[in-house]
């Protein structure tokens, strides 16, 4: 049945692949599939492929459904629903060992693939979705059948979205991952082989597969693939038989591998050994937040919690084993690979880390806007947590306060926020190489410039400490409700 | 050669996978046999169990 019902959307991101598109009714989500897919997808779910993936946690489960009408009846072939991942992140908000898990995520869903005769058709970074410490594959249109002799088609799209961006955060620097924030399809090779220094054409996998590779695009570039010596090579014997492929593989793996970060030396990292915060008055902020969120939580039975300057993730845990997904959100790479390695040590669930510059967080990004949605329009959240972190903002970002809680108020219903005062040691450091033109920067103008905007529910001086943390409850959300 | 593909491979990527194959590939080659003569060896000096010889490939997996 065709539907003209205006409740089913089609995904913005979802039309580069003939394949079949995702679409939305009633808060689910669907995926298409088209009659044009028909062959490789009975392959995927035939061979045991599919099987094998979701019970090794590669790629996001499904069902397939009859009572959901489809948006095209000319073209459908099924209609299927995909499980929903609870948040869905970009490659630019990750940090450098999510990127390399993703990278060799992909890797390993290629080799599975192979082994049931076929093939990803794309390697696109924004296919991969974290959850419960796990990267796992959510396009589940990502197969073709694989015709011995077939080169990777991806294999461009694997270099450009993660080879290139991790080699130039392993050899350059780790603020480059935001180069994908600008180029929506991985960093390009020829800029990657430019930034990068010379010693990093002394790895073979990086000379092959970013320097090489960016020669040989810039020799051929805007010539057909050149399918007369394809053939000729592939009649010899001698085109991309399935052990040149698994050896592509190997050298790839074997590359990301060999990258390596180290989180040291920037801003935050060791923030928690800094901070002027006596043991006492740190375990009652602790427990003060505990009986916030306690508050909070009981209104919804799977709330989404955003801590935001969550540095390695301390007071994020405590939402966390609460049982709320938690959105982990710090500006500095090297506190966000040390929170996400610490999920992954532990296994954690309901925890993802992720960087995020509150000055200037993730937009809309790709065709028309819509492709990779922006921060508030992945909200809003259930609660946000600001701990420690206004002073940031409003000290070293000149971010008035009444347009700071006018900003938050649209992220999240609940708001957990920390004041720190002018005198405490840490604005100190922020003002002492600059003139003081924060006159309404104290208790009662940070009340008076949340209440525009929040009803204040709680306040409670940190024994201790010259802070004060506040309950408040949004309400812009709320009376627009 | 006739490849239905939604994503346009490049051709410099092409060209240089077909480059990389040849040498990729002879590695491969390499390994396995060289996997095999160990293999042999191995076989004929002690009986080595089919677990233990799924642990050693594992192992040569991550170092290469």
């Amino acid at each position: 049945m065709d539907s003209n019902n205006p409740l089913i959307k089609k995904h913005p991101a979802s039309f580069r692949d003939p394949s079949g598109f995702l679409f939305s009714l009633d808060g689910k989500l669907y995926r298409q599939i088209n009659r044009g897919y028909q062959a490789e997808y009975d392959q995927l779910m035939k061979s045991g492929l599919y099987q094998t993936l979701v019970k090794e946690g590669l790629l996001i489960p499904h069902q397939e459904v009859n009572d959901v009408p489809s948006l095209d009846s000319s073209t459908v072939y099924r209609v299927i629903r995909p499980e929903m991942v609870p948040f869905i992140s970009y490659p630019y908000e990750w940090s450098f060992s999510q990127l390399k898990t993703a990278a060799l995520v992909t890797l390993q869903i290629q080799r599975k693939a192979l082994d049931s005769g076929m093939s990803l058709k794309d390697a696109s970074a924004y296919n991969i979705q974290f959850w419960d410490s796990k990267a796992v594959l959510i396009d589940t249109l990502s197969f073709e059948i694989y015709k011995e002799g077939q080169p990777w088609v991806a294999y461009r799209q694997f270099c450009q979205h993660f080879m290139a961006p991790l080699a130039l955060m392993a050899y350059r620097d780790i603020r480059l991952n935001q180069l994908l924030r600008v180029y929506i399809d991985g960093v390009p090779l020829d800029l990657a082989s430019e930034l990068l220094p010379f010693q990093s054409r002394l790895r073979f996998s990086l000379l092959a597969h970013i320097h090489l590779h960016a020669a040989a695009q810039k020799r051929y570039a805007g010539k057909p693939v050149p399918t007369k010596l394809a053939a000729q090579r592939q009649n010899k014997g001698g085109g991309m038989s399935r052990m040149a492929l698994t050896g592509l593989l190997d050298s790839l793996e074997s590359g990301i591998r060999s990258l390596s970060w180290q989180p040291a030396g920037t801003e935050w990292a060791e923030y928690y050994d800094l901070t002027n915060y006596s043991t006492q008055a740190f375990e009652e902020k602790k427990r003060l937040v505990a009986q916030f969120l306690n508050t909070t939580l009981q209104e919804n039975s799977k709330p989404e919690v955003w801590d935001l300057g969550a540095n390695t993730g301390l007071f994020s845990r405590i939402a966390s084993q609460q049982g709320a997904l938690t959105l982990s959100f710090d500006i500095d790479p090297a506190a966000v690979e040390r929170n996400y390695q610490q999920t992954v040590e532990k296994s954690e669930k309901n925890i993802l880390p992720l960087v995020l510059d509150l000055t200037n967080p993730s937009p809309a990004l790709g065709w028309a806007n819509q492709e990779r949605q922006s921060l508030e329009e992945r909200g809003p959240a259930d609660v946000v947590m600001a701990l420690a972190l206004v002073h940031h903002l409003v000290i070293s970002n000149n971010t008035p306060l009444t347009d700071l809680a006018a900003y938050l108020a649209k992220l999240g219903h609940w708001l957990i926020i920390e004041f720190v005062p002018k005198s405490d040691s840490q604005v100190q450091r922020l003002l002492a190489s600059r003139t003081d033109i924060f006159t309404d920067y104290h208790r009662d103008g940070f009340g008076t410039a949340f209440s525009q905007f929040f009803s204040i529910v709680e306040t409670c001086t940190v024994q201790d400490s010259e802070r004060t943390l506040y309950l408040m409850k949004s309400r812009i959300l709320h009376d627009a409700v | 050669m006739h490849f239905l593909l939604y994503l346009d491979p490049g051709s410099g990527s092409f060209l240089l996978q077909l480059l990389l194959a040849a040498l990729l590939g002879g590695a491969v080659a390499v390994r396995m046999y060289w996997k095999k003569i160990k293999g042999f060896f191995s076989r004929s000096s002690s009986s080595t169990s089919s677990n233990e010889e799924i642990t050693s490939v594992d192992e040569q997996k991550k170092d290469g």
